[in-house]
Protein backbone atom coordinates (compact mmCIF):
# COMPACT_ATOMS: atom_id res chain seq x y z
CA UNK A 1 0.00 0.00 0.00
CA UNK A 2 1.90 3.17 -0.91
CA UNK A 3 2.05 5.70 1.91
CA UNK A 4 1.84 8.88 -0.37
CA UNK A 5 -1.42 7.44 -2.13
CA UNK A 6 -4.26 10.48 -1.79
CA UNK A 7 -5.27 11.30 1.83
CA UNK A 8 -2.12 9.48 3.10
CA UNK A 9 0.23 12.68 4.30
CA UNK A 10 1.17 14.51 6.73
CA UNK A 11 -1.79 17.44 8.08
CA UNK A 12 -0.86 20.09 10.34
CA UNK A 13 -3.49 20.70 12.82
CA UNK A 14 -4.26 24.28 11.19
CA UNK A 15 -4.77 22.36 7.94
CA UNK A 16 -6.75 20.23 9.74
CA UNK A 17 -8.82 22.24 11.59
CA UNK A 18 -9.60 24.76 8.35
CA UNK A 19 -11.56 21.54 6.98
CA UNK A 20 -13.33 20.81 10.49
CA UNK A 21 -14.50 24.38 10.71
CA UNK A 22 -15.75 24.78 6.86
CA UNK A 23 -17.53 21.60 7.44
CA UNK A 24 -18.88 22.81 10.89
CA UNK A 25 -20.10 26.09 8.98
CA UNK A 26 -21.53 24.53 5.94
CA UNK A 27 -23.53 21.68 8.31
CA UNK A 28 -24.72 24.87 9.85
CA UNK A 29 -25.83 26.74 6.83
CA UNK A 30 -27.95 23.41 5.76
CA UNK A 31 -29.69 22.42 8.75
CA UNK A 32 -30.86 26.64 8.81
CA UNK A 33 -32.29 26.14 5.34
CA UNK A 34 -33.77 22.93 6.53
CA UNK A 35 -31.62 20.47 3.92
CA UNK A 36 -31.07 17.11 4.31
CA UNK A 37 -26.88 17.10 4.21
CA UNK A 38 -25.45 14.31 5.63
CA UNK A 39 -21.36 13.86 5.73
CA UNK A 40 -19.42 11.10 4.42
CA UNK A 41 -15.53 10.58 3.90
CA UNK A 42 -12.96 11.40 6.24
CA UNK A 43 -14.66 14.40 8.23
CA UNK A 44 -17.68 11.88 8.72
CA UNK A 45 -15.34 9.17 10.72
CA UNK A 46 -13.54 11.75 12.38
CA UNK A 47 -17.00 13.34 13.80
CA UNK A 48 -18.19 9.88 14.53
CA UNK A 49 -15.24 8.76 16.30
CA UNK A 50 -14.63 11.33 19.33
CA UNK A 51 -12.63 8.38 21.09
CA UNK A 52 -10.39 6.69 18.44
CA UNK A 53 -10.29 9.74 15.86
CA UNK A 54 -7.49 10.90 16.86
CA UNK A 55 -5.73 7.37 14.89
CA UNK A 56 -6.34 9.63 11.61
CA UNK A 57 -3.68 12.33 12.48
CA UNK A 58 -1.71 10.05 14.03
CA UNK A 59 -1.64 7.56 11.17
CA UNK A 60 -1.08 10.49 8.88
CA UNK A 61 -4.54 10.12 7.74
CA UNK A 62 -5.36 13.35 6.49
CA UNK A 63 -8.33 15.30 4.75
CA UNK A 64 -8.12 16.31 1.24
CA UNK A 65 -12.03 17.73 0.35
CA UNK A 66 -15.46 17.43 1.97
CA UNK A 67 -18.08 15.31 1.05
CA UNK A 68 -21.77 14.96 1.20
CA UNK A 69 -24.83 12.67 0.79
CA UNK A 70 -28.00 14.08 -0.05
CA UNK A 71 -31.36 13.55 -1.56
CA UNK A 72 -32.01 14.94 -5.75
CA UNK A 73 -35.13 16.70 -4.32
CA UNK A 74 -32.75 19.14 -2.22
CA UNK A 75 -30.51 20.15 -5.55
CA UNK A 76 -31.27 23.33 -6.00
CA UNK A 77 -31.42 24.46 -2.44
CA UNK A 78 -27.74 23.19 -1.97
CA UNK A 79 -26.39 25.05 -5.19
CA UNK A 80 -27.95 28.01 -3.90
CA UNK A 81 -26.69 27.12 -0.33
CA UNK A 82 -23.20 26.49 -1.81
CA UNK A 83 -23.25 29.85 -3.69
CA UNK A 84 -24.71 31.82 -0.54
CA UNK A 85 -20.93 30.60 1.42
CA UNK A 86 -19.13 31.59 -1.76
CA UNK A 87 -18.80 28.34 -3.65
CA UNK A 88 -18.29 27.87 -7.22
CA UNK A 89 -19.87 24.76 -8.66
CA UNK A 90 -18.56 22.93 -11.61
CA UNK A 91 -21.86 22.49 -13.52
CA UNK A 92 -20.40 20.30 -16.05
CA UNK A 93 -20.08 17.37 -13.70
CA UNK A 94 -23.95 17.90 -12.61
CA UNK A 95 -24.75 17.06 -16.31
CA UNK A 96 -22.22 14.90 -17.15
CA UNK A 97 -23.72 12.29 -13.86
CA UNK A 98 -26.73 12.96 -14.90
CA UNK A 99 -27.99 14.88 -11.10
CA UNK A 100 -26.01 12.43 -8.95
CA UNK A 101 -23.10 14.43 -8.38
CA UNK A 102 -22.36 17.92 -8.12
CA UNK A 103 -18.44 19.66 -6.88
CA UNK A 104 -18.45 22.77 -5.63
CA UNK A 105 -15.01 24.36 -4.97
CA UNK A 106 -14.44 27.83 -3.21
CA UNK A 107 -11.86 30.37 -4.56
CA UNK A 108 -10.48 31.90 -1.48
CA UNK A 109 -9.96 28.37 0.70
CA UNK A 110 -9.63 26.55 -2.29
CA UNK A 111 -11.78 24.08 -0.39
CA UNK A 112 -13.27 21.24 -2.36
CA UNK A 113 -16.68 19.90 -1.96
CA UNK A 114 -19.01 16.70 -3.56
CA UNK A 115 -22.28 15.91 -3.01
CA UNK A 116 -23.84 12.27 -3.84
CA UNK A 117 -27.19 12.68 -4.98
CA UNK A 118 -29.31 9.62 -3.88
CA UNK A 119 -26.80 7.18 -4.09
CA UNK A 120 -22.81 6.75 -3.58
CA UNK A 121 -22.00 4.51 -7.02
CA UNK A 122 -18.45 3.54 -7.43
CA UNK A 123 -17.91 -0.17 -7.99
CA UNK A 124 -21.26 -0.95 -5.85
CA UNK A 125 -24.18 1.17 -5.34
CA UNK A 126 -25.19 2.34 -2.00
CA UNK A 127 -28.61 3.99 -2.06
CA UNK A 128 -29.73 6.42 0.59
CA UNK A 129 -33.50 5.96 0.04
CA UNK A 130 -34.88 7.20 3.67
CA UNK A 131 -31.56 6.34 5.26
CA UNK A 132 -30.38 9.83 5.36
CA UNK A 133 -33.05 10.67 8.14
CA UNK A 134 -31.51 8.20 10.48
CA UNK A 135 -28.52 9.92 11.53
CA UNK A 136 -27.13 13.84 11.41
CA UNK A 137 -24.81 15.65 10.80
CA UNK A 138 -23.19 12.35 9.21
CA UNK A 139 -24.27 9.50 6.65
CA UNK A 140 -25.42 6.50 9.82
CA UNK A 141 -22.76 4.11 10.48
CA UNK A 142 -23.61 1.18 8.90
CA UNK A 143 -23.35 3.60 4.92
CA UNK A 144 -20.01 4.59 6.30
CA UNK A 145 -18.81 1.09 6.58
CA UNK A 146 -20.35 0.26 3.33
CA UNK A 147 -19.38 3.67 1.71
CA UNK A 148 -15.35 2.60 2.62
CA UNK A 149 -16.64 -1.33 2.25
CA UNK A 150 -17.56 -1.18 -1.83
CA UNK A 151 -14.38 -0.25 -2.96
CA UNK A 152 -12.37 -3.09 -4.26
CA UNK A 153 -9.25 -1.90 -4.63
CA UNK A 154 -9.49 -0.39 -0.93
CA UNK A 155 -6.69 2.20 0.72
CA UNK A 156 -4.82 2.70 3.61
CA UNK A 157 -6.92 5.29 4.12
CA UNK A 158 -10.01 3.63 4.01
CA UNK A 159 -8.51 0.94 6.33
CA UNK A 160 -7.60 3.36 8.90
CA UNK A 161 -10.79 4.87 8.86
CA UNK A 162 -12.62 1.57 9.24
CA UNK A 163 -10.35 0.61 12.22
CA UNK A 164 -11.32 3.62 14.04
CA UNK A 165 -14.92 3.13 13.52
CA UNK A 166 -14.53 -0.32 14.26
CA UNK A 167 -13.15 0.23 17.84
CA UNK A 168 -15.35 3.09 18.51
CA UNK A 169 -18.78 1.68 17.55
CA UNK A 170 -20.49 -1.83 18.37
CA UNK A 171 -22.76 -3.66 15.84
CA UNK A 172 -26.51 -3.89 16.05
CA UNK A 173 -29.80 -3.64 14.04
CA UNK A 174 -30.57 -0.05 14.68
CA UNK A 175 -28.89 2.95 13.85
CA UNK A 176 -27.97 4.82 17.67
CA UNK A 177 -24.65 5.19 17.67
CA UNK A 178 -24.37 1.59 17.13
CA UNK A 179 -23.19 -0.35 13.64
CA UNK A 180 -26.64 -1.07 11.53
CA UNK A 181 -25.67 -4.99 10.67
CA UNK A 182 -28.71 -5.98 9.40
CA UNK A 183 -28.82 -3.18 7.36
CA UNK A 184 -25.42 -4.40 5.99
CA UNK A 185 -26.25 -7.62 5.67
CA UNK A 186 -29.80 -7.38 3.99
CA UNK A 187 -28.07 -5.08 1.30
CA UNK A 188 -25.22 -8.03 0.49
CA UNK A 189 -27.47 -10.35 1.09
CA UNK A 190 -29.44 -9.03 -2.01
CA UNK A 191 -26.35 -8.48 -4.32
CA UNK A 192 -23.84 -11.22 -4.14
CA UNK A 193 -21.17 -8.56 -5.78
CA UNK A 194 -21.75 -5.97 -3.09
CA UNK A 195 -21.52 -9.10 -0.72
CA UNK A 196 -18.10 -10.43 -2.23
CA UNK A 197 -16.30 -7.20 -2.07
CA UNK A 198 -17.44 -6.27 1.47
CA UNK A 199 -16.56 -9.48 2.78
CA UNK A 200 -13.84 -9.57 1.11
CA UNK A 201 -12.42 -5.78 2.60
CA UNK A 202 -13.57 -7.13 5.91
CA UNK A 203 -11.10 -9.43 5.82
CA UNK A 204 -8.51 -7.15 4.39
CA UNK A 205 -9.27 -4.42 7.53
CA UNK A 206 -8.46 -7.09 10.13
CA UNK A 207 -5.74 -8.68 8.64
CA UNK A 208 -4.33 -5.16 8.15
CA UNK A 209 -5.09 -3.82 11.56
CA UNK A 210 -2.91 -6.53 12.92
CA UNK A 211 0.25 -5.16 11.29
CA UNK A 212 -0.14 -1.44 13.38
CA UNK A 213 2.22 -0.51 15.73
CA UNK A 214 -0.02 2.32 16.51
CA UNK A 215 -2.47 -0.12 17.46
CA UNK A 216 -2.20 -1.97 20.58
CA UNK A 217 -2.81 -5.59 21.45
CA UNK A 218 -6.49 -4.73 22.77
CA UNK A 219 -7.18 -2.82 19.91
CA UNK A 220 -6.23 -5.49 17.34
CA UNK A 221 -8.91 -8.03 19.17
CA UNK A 222 -11.48 -5.94 19.01
CA UNK A 223 -11.41 -4.73 15.29
CA UNK A 224 -10.75 -9.15 14.70
CA UNK A 225 -13.98 -9.90 16.88
CA UNK A 226 -16.22 -6.90 14.98
CA UNK A 227 -15.24 -7.98 12.04
CA UNK A 228 -15.80 -11.82 12.62
CA UNK A 229 -19.18 -10.94 14.21
CA UNK A 230 -19.68 -8.43 11.16
CA UNK A 231 -19.47 -11.53 8.50
CA UNK A 232 -20.75 -14.42 10.31
CA UNK A 233 -24.08 -12.09 10.61
CA UNK A 234 -23.62 -11.50 6.79
CA UNK A 235 -23.50 -14.96 6.58
CA UNK A 236 -26.48 -15.54 8.44
CA UNK A 237 -28.89 -13.66 6.33
CA UNK A 238 -31.15 -15.59 3.92
CA UNK A 239 -29.62 -15.02 0.58
CA UNK A 240 -32.46 -13.98 -2.50
CA UNK A 241 -32.37 -16.56 -5.60
CA UNK A 242 -30.54 -14.28 -7.52
CA UNK A 243 -27.93 -14.24 -5.17
CA UNK A 244 -27.52 -17.96 -5.44
CA UNK A 245 -27.37 -18.32 -8.62
CA UNK A 246 -24.33 -15.36 -9.28
CA UNK A 247 -22.55 -16.90 -6.10
CA UNK A 248 -22.40 -20.09 -8.47
CA UNK A 249 -20.52 -18.11 -11.01
CA UNK A 250 -18.44 -16.17 -9.04
CA UNK A 251 -15.37 -14.66 -9.50
CA UNK A 252 -15.55 -16.22 -13.26
CA UNK A 253 -17.02 -13.15 -14.20
CA UNK A 254 -16.24 -9.03 -12.93
CA UNK A 255 -18.58 -8.40 -10.06
CA UNK A 256 -17.86 -4.32 -9.91
CA UNK A 257 -17.05 -1.60 -11.82
CA UNK A 258 -14.14 -0.49 -12.31
CA UNK A 259 -14.25 3.30 -10.43
CA UNK A 260 -12.23 5.05 -13.37
CA UNK A 261 -15.46 4.21 -15.22
CA UNK A 262 -17.87 5.85 -13.04
CA UNK A 263 -15.78 9.28 -12.21
CA UNK B 1 -57.14 -41.06 -1.25
CA UNK B 2 -53.94 -38.86 -1.26
CA UNK B 3 -52.28 -38.94 -4.65
CA UNK B 4 -49.00 -40.22 -4.11
CA UNK B 5 -45.18 -38.61 -5.56
CA UNK B 6 -45.56 -42.07 -7.64
CA UNK B 7 -48.62 -41.01 -9.27
CA UNK B 8 -47.89 -37.89 -10.55
CA UNK B 9 -44.23 -37.72 -11.65
CA UNK B 10 -42.44 -38.17 -14.96
CA UNK B 11 -40.44 -41.90 -14.96
CA UNK B 12 -37.04 -41.89 -15.62
CA UNK B 13 -34.39 -39.24 -15.48
CA UNK B 14 -32.32 -37.96 -18.85
CA UNK B 15 -28.71 -37.09 -16.89
CA UNK B 16 -25.75 -34.94 -18.76
CA UNK B 17 -22.40 -34.57 -17.84
CA UNK B 18 -21.03 -32.29 -15.58
CA UNK B 19 -18.25 -30.99 -18.36
CA UNK B 20 -21.42 -30.15 -20.72
CA UNK B 21 -21.10 -26.61 -21.51
CA UNK B 22 -24.36 -24.05 -20.98
CA UNK B 23 -24.66 -23.80 -24.66
CA UNK B 24 -25.18 -27.30 -24.78
CA UNK B 25 -27.18 -27.76 -22.48
CA UNK B 26 -29.95 -25.06 -23.87
CA UNK B 27 -29.64 -27.52 -26.67
CA UNK B 28 -30.38 -30.63 -25.15
CA UNK B 29 -33.30 -29.22 -22.94
CA UNK B 30 -34.87 -27.56 -26.34
CA UNK B 31 -34.79 -31.30 -27.71
CA UNK B 32 -36.12 -32.88 -24.67
CA UNK B 33 -38.72 -30.53 -24.49
CA UNK B 34 -37.50 -30.50 -20.76
CA UNK B 35 -36.92 -27.48 -17.89
CA UNK B 36 -34.29 -29.12 -16.31
CA UNK B 37 -31.24 -31.96 -16.33
CA UNK B 38 -29.59 -33.96 -14.22
CA UNK B 39 -25.88 -33.32 -13.77
CA UNK B 40 -24.37 -36.82 -13.16
CA UNK B 41 -20.88 -38.57 -12.87
CA UNK B 42 -19.83 -41.29 -15.17
CA UNK B 43 -21.11 -43.51 -12.96
CA UNK B 44 -24.18 -42.63 -12.80
CA UNK B 45 -24.46 -40.69 -9.90
CA UNK B 46 -26.34 -38.20 -9.14
CA UNK B 47 -24.30 -34.20 -8.40
CA UNK B 48 -26.86 -31.55 -9.02
CA UNK B 49 -29.56 -29.66 -10.93
CA UNK B 50 -29.68 -27.70 -13.69
CA UNK B 51 -32.60 -25.80 -14.72
CA UNK B 52 -33.63 -23.53 -17.25
CA UNK B 53 -33.67 -20.81 -14.77
CA UNK B 54 -29.97 -21.34 -13.67
CA UNK B 55 -29.34 -21.21 -17.58
CA UNK B 56 -30.41 -17.61 -17.16
CA UNK B 57 -27.40 -16.35 -15.33
CA UNK B 58 -26.09 -16.77 -19.01
CA UNK B 59 -27.47 -14.45 -20.45
CA UNK B 60 -27.39 -12.14 -17.34
CA UNK B 61 -24.12 -12.31 -16.39
CA UNK B 62 -22.65 -12.00 -20.35
CA UNK B 63 -22.19 -7.94 -20.06
CA UNK B 64 -19.30 -7.18 -22.24
CA UNK B 65 -17.07 -9.89 -24.12
CA UNK B 66 -14.76 -10.88 -21.48
CA UNK B 67 -17.77 -11.56 -19.33
CA UNK B 68 -19.99 -13.64 -22.04
CA UNK B 69 -16.46 -15.86 -22.87
CA UNK B 70 -16.11 -17.00 -19.44
CA UNK B 71 -19.51 -18.14 -19.18
CA UNK B 72 -19.57 -19.62 -22.43
CA UNK B 73 -16.80 -21.93 -21.03
CA UNK B 74 -18.49 -22.71 -17.86
CA UNK B 75 -20.14 -26.04 -17.14
CA UNK B 76 -23.48 -27.69 -16.20
CA UNK B 77 -21.15 -28.92 -13.30
CA UNK B 78 -20.11 -25.38 -12.38
CA UNK B 79 -23.34 -23.76 -12.57
CA UNK B 80 -25.60 -26.68 -11.21
CA UNK B 81 -27.64 -26.41 -7.53
CA UNK B 82 -26.54 -28.78 -5.65
CA UNK B 83 -27.27 -31.00 -3.35
CA UNK B 84 -30.06 -32.31 -5.50
CA UNK B 85 -33.20 -32.43 -3.25
CA UNK B 86 -35.28 -35.63 -3.35
CA UNK B 87 -38.46 -36.82 -1.96
CA UNK B 88 -39.45 -41.24 -1.75
CA UNK B 89 -42.01 -42.37 -4.17
CA UNK B 90 -44.54 -43.56 -1.78
CA UNK B 91 -44.81 -39.66 -0.11
CA UNK B 92 -48.36 -37.98 -0.37
CA UNK B 93 -47.84 -35.11 -3.27
CA UNK B 94 -49.08 -32.68 -1.17
CA UNK B 95 -46.08 -33.45 1.34
CA UNK B 96 -43.90 -32.85 -2.17
CA UNK B 97 -45.74 -29.73 -2.46
CA UNK B 98 -44.54 -28.24 0.62
CA UNK B 99 -40.96 -29.39 0.35
CA UNK B 100 -40.72 -27.36 -2.68
CA UNK B 101 -42.33 -24.41 -1.11
CA UNK B 102 -40.07 -24.58 1.86
CA UNK B 103 -36.98 -25.49 -0.18
CA UNK B 104 -37.74 -22.61 -2.89
CA UNK B 105 -37.19 -25.20 -5.35
CA UNK B 106 -39.43 -26.11 -8.53
CA UNK B 107 -38.83 -30.23 -8.94
CA UNK B 108 -37.07 -32.64 -6.80
CA UNK B 109 -36.19 -36.20 -7.73
CA UNK B 110 -38.24 -39.21 -6.78
CA UNK B 111 -36.37 -42.16 -4.91
CA UNK B 112 -37.63 -45.92 -3.97
CA UNK B 113 -35.38 -48.35 -2.73
CA UNK B 114 -32.74 -45.85 -2.54
CA UNK B 115 -32.70 -45.23 -6.54
CA UNK B 116 -33.68 -42.28 -8.65
CA UNK B 117 -37.02 -43.44 -10.77
CA UNK B 118 -38.22 -40.02 -11.56
CA UNK B 119 -38.46 -36.54 -11.34
CA UNK B 120 -41.66 -34.49 -9.94
CA UNK B 121 -42.11 -30.87 -11.01
CA UNK B 122 -44.73 -28.02 -9.67
CA UNK B 123 -45.79 -28.47 -13.73
CA UNK B 124 -46.96 -32.03 -12.22
CA UNK B 125 -48.76 -30.73 -9.26
CA UNK B 126 -50.32 -28.16 -11.28
CA UNK B 127 -51.46 -30.54 -13.28
CA UNK B 128 -52.73 -32.82 -10.60
CA UNK B 129 -54.65 -29.82 -8.91
CA UNK B 130 -56.76 -29.08 -12.23
CA UNK B 131 -58.58 -32.58 -11.52
CA UNK B 132 -59.80 -31.15 -8.29
CA UNK B 133 -63.39 -30.15 -9.26
CA UNK B 134 -66.53 -30.93 -7.82
CA UNK B 135 -69.05 -33.62 -9.00
CA UNK B 136 -72.29 -32.23 -11.03
CA UNK B 137 -73.70 -30.88 -13.83
CA UNK B 138 -70.78 -27.82 -14.71
CA UNK B 139 -71.43 -24.28 -16.51
CA UNK B 140 -69.12 -22.09 -18.27
CA UNK B 141 -67.09 -20.80 -15.47
CA UNK B 142 -66.56 -24.01 -13.99
CA UNK B 143 -64.82 -25.54 -17.68
CA UNK B 144 -63.47 -22.21 -18.75
CA UNK B 145 -59.76 -21.61 -18.96
CA UNK B 146 -59.58 -18.71 -16.45
CA UNK B 147 -55.53 -17.42 -17.77
CA UNK B 148 -55.56 -16.54 -21.59
CA UNK B 149 -53.14 -15.81 -23.86
CA UNK B 150 -53.07 -11.91 -25.17
CA UNK B 151 -51.87 -10.21 -27.87
CA UNK B 152 -52.24 -6.23 -29.04
CA UNK B 153 -53.67 -6.22 -32.87
CA UNK B 154 -50.43 -4.97 -33.86
CA UNK B 155 -48.59 -8.00 -32.70
CA UNK B 156 -47.03 -9.94 -35.37
CA UNK B 157 -48.26 -12.94 -36.73
CA UNK B 158 -44.74 -14.76 -36.14
CA UNK B 159 -45.04 -13.75 -32.42
CA UNK B 160 -48.45 -15.27 -31.80
CA UNK B 161 -47.29 -18.28 -33.30
CA UNK B 162 -43.90 -18.44 -31.21
CA UNK B 163 -46.64 -17.48 -27.80
CA UNK B 164 -48.93 -20.25 -29.16
CA UNK B 165 -46.43 -23.00 -29.55
CA UNK B 166 -44.68 -21.69 -26.82
CA UNK B 167 -47.82 -22.10 -24.18
CA UNK B 168 -49.34 -24.71 -25.82
CA UNK B 169 -52.72 -22.69 -26.46
CA UNK B 170 -54.71 -23.02 -29.68
CA UNK B 171 -55.83 -19.61 -29.83
CA UNK B 172 -54.58 -15.69 -28.79
CA UNK B 173 -57.40 -13.11 -27.61
CA UNK B 174 -56.67 -9.56 -29.50
CA UNK B 175 -57.25 -6.86 -26.89
CA UNK B 176 -56.97 -2.92 -27.04
CA UNK B 177 -54.38 -1.03 -25.17
CA UNK B 178 -57.27 -0.88 -22.32
CA UNK B 179 -57.86 -4.74 -22.61
CA UNK B 180 -61.07 -4.71 -24.31
CA UNK B 181 -61.25 -7.53 -26.34
CA UNK B 182 -61.40 -6.94 -30.14
CA UNK B 183 -61.22 -10.40 -31.69
CA UNK B 184 -59.41 -14.01 -31.91
CA UNK B 185 -56.81 -15.24 -33.67
CA UNK B 186 -57.00 -19.57 -33.99
CA UNK B 187 -54.75 -21.49 -35.56
CA UNK B 188 -57.30 -21.61 -38.15
CA UNK B 189 -56.94 -18.12 -38.93
CA UNK B 190 -53.46 -18.80 -39.15
CA UNK B 191 -53.52 -20.84 -42.25
CA UNK B 192 -54.16 -18.57 -44.55
CA UNK B 193 -50.64 -17.02 -43.73
CA UNK B 194 -49.00 -20.07 -43.99
CA UNK B 195 -45.84 -18.64 -46.53
CA UNK B 196 -43.08 -17.27 -45.58
CA UNK B 197 -43.53 -13.41 -46.43
CA UNK B 198 -47.25 -13.29 -44.81
CA UNK B 199 -46.64 -14.71 -41.73
CA UNK B 200 -43.51 -12.07 -41.61
CA UNK B 201 -45.70 -8.81 -42.12
CA UNK B 202 -49.08 -9.65 -40.90
CA UNK B 203 -50.21 -8.83 -37.40
CA UNK B 204 -52.70 -10.21 -35.36
CA UNK B 205 -55.06 -7.69 -35.67
CA UNK B 206 -55.30 -8.64 -39.98
CA UNK B 207 -55.81 -12.06 -38.96
CA UNK B 208 -58.41 -12.04 -35.96
CA UNK B 209 -61.67 -13.85 -36.40
CA UNK B 210 -64.53 -11.55 -35.13
CA UNK B 211 -65.90 -13.47 -31.54
CA UNK B 212 -68.54 -14.40 -29.80
CA UNK B 213 -69.07 -13.69 -25.85
CA UNK B 214 -71.03 -15.74 -23.22
CA UNK B 215 -71.91 -15.26 -19.36
CA UNK B 216 -69.68 -17.42 -17.12
CA UNK B 217 -72.87 -18.72 -15.43
CA UNK B 218 -74.08 -19.75 -18.96
CA UNK B 219 -74.57 -23.73 -18.80
CA UNK B 220 -72.39 -25.73 -21.57
CA UNK B 221 -75.21 -26.73 -23.02
CA UNK B 222 -76.17 -23.36 -24.01
CA UNK B 223 -72.25 -23.06 -24.84
CA UNK B 224 -72.43 -26.06 -27.51
CA UNK B 225 -75.10 -24.48 -28.38
CA UNK B 226 -73.22 -21.32 -29.13
CA UNK B 227 -70.63 -23.00 -30.78
CA UNK B 228 -72.40 -25.25 -33.50
CA UNK B 229 -75.04 -22.57 -34.10
CA UNK B 230 -72.17 -19.90 -35.14
CA UNK B 231 -69.54 -22.84 -35.88
CA UNK B 232 -67.18 -21.27 -33.44
CA UNK B 233 -64.78 -23.41 -31.45
CA UNK B 234 -64.17 -21.24 -28.87
CA UNK B 235 -66.34 -18.73 -27.00
CA UNK B 236 -64.85 -15.44 -24.71
CA UNK B 237 -66.10 -15.24 -21.14
CA UNK B 238 -67.05 -11.63 -20.09
CA UNK B 239 -68.40 -10.38 -16.85
CA UNK B 240 -72.18 -9.25 -18.26
CA UNK B 241 -71.89 -6.08 -15.63
CA UNK B 242 -68.22 -5.21 -17.53
CA UNK B 243 -69.02 -6.29 -21.04
CA UNK B 244 -65.61 -4.01 -22.24
CA UNK B 245 -63.59 -5.37 -19.37
CA UNK B 246 -61.30 -7.56 -19.83
CA UNK B 247 -62.55 -10.94 -20.15
CA UNK B 248 -62.60 -13.53 -17.10
CA UNK B 249 -61.76 -16.64 -19.54
CA UNK B 250 -62.32 -18.55 -22.94
CA UNK B 251 -64.17 -21.76 -23.11
CA UNK B 252 -63.32 -23.93 -26.20
CA UNK B 253 -64.56 -26.97 -27.50
CA UNK B 254 -61.89 -28.86 -25.94
CA UNK B 255 -62.75 -27.62 -22.37
CA UNK B 256 -66.29 -28.90 -22.75
CA UNK B 257 -65.29 -32.58 -24.24
CA UNK B 258 -62.48 -32.48 -21.37
CA UNK B 259 -65.46 -31.94 -18.87
CA UNK B 260 -66.92 -34.65 -20.52
CA UNK B 261 -63.81 -37.37 -20.18
CA UNK B 262 -63.92 -36.62 -17.02
CA UNK B 263 -64.76 -39.10 -14.33
CA UNK B 264 -67.10 -37.15 -12.24
CA UNK B 265 -68.92 -36.06 -15.36
CA UNK B 266 -72.33 -36.92 -15.83
CA UNK B 267 -71.37 -38.41 -18.80
CA UNK B 268 -69.01 -41.01 -17.46
CA UNK B 269 -71.78 -42.51 -14.71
Amino acid sequence: MPETSIGMAPQGQAERAKFEQELQRIVAAGDAARLTLRVLGALAFRTHCPQFGYLQEKMGRSYTDIDFAAYARDSKGIRALMAGLGYAEDKEVFVVSEGSRAIFENPQSHIHVDVFYEKLDFCHVIPWNGRLEMDSPTIPLAEMVLEKTQIVQINEKDVIDMIMLFLEHGLGEDDREIINIKRIAKLCAEDWGLWRTVSMNLEKIDKLAQNYDTLNSEHKARVSSQVGEALRLMEAEPKSMAWRLRARVGDRVKWYKDVDEVK
Amino acid sequence: MAQLVKDLMHPGIITCQADMTLGRVAEVLIEQHLHALVVADRDGRLLGVLSDFDLMAAEWLSSDAKSLEAMRTMTAGELMTTPVDSVEAGMPACDAAQKMRSGGTSRLIVIERGKPVGIISTSDIVASMMRARPLGRMNVADVMSRAILVCREETPLCSVARAMTDAQFRSVLVVDAMGRPLGVVSGFDMLAYCGEDGCAEATAGQAMHEMLTIRPDASLREAADMMIQHHHHRLVVVDPEENEAMPVGMISTFDIVFEMAHPSSVWQQ
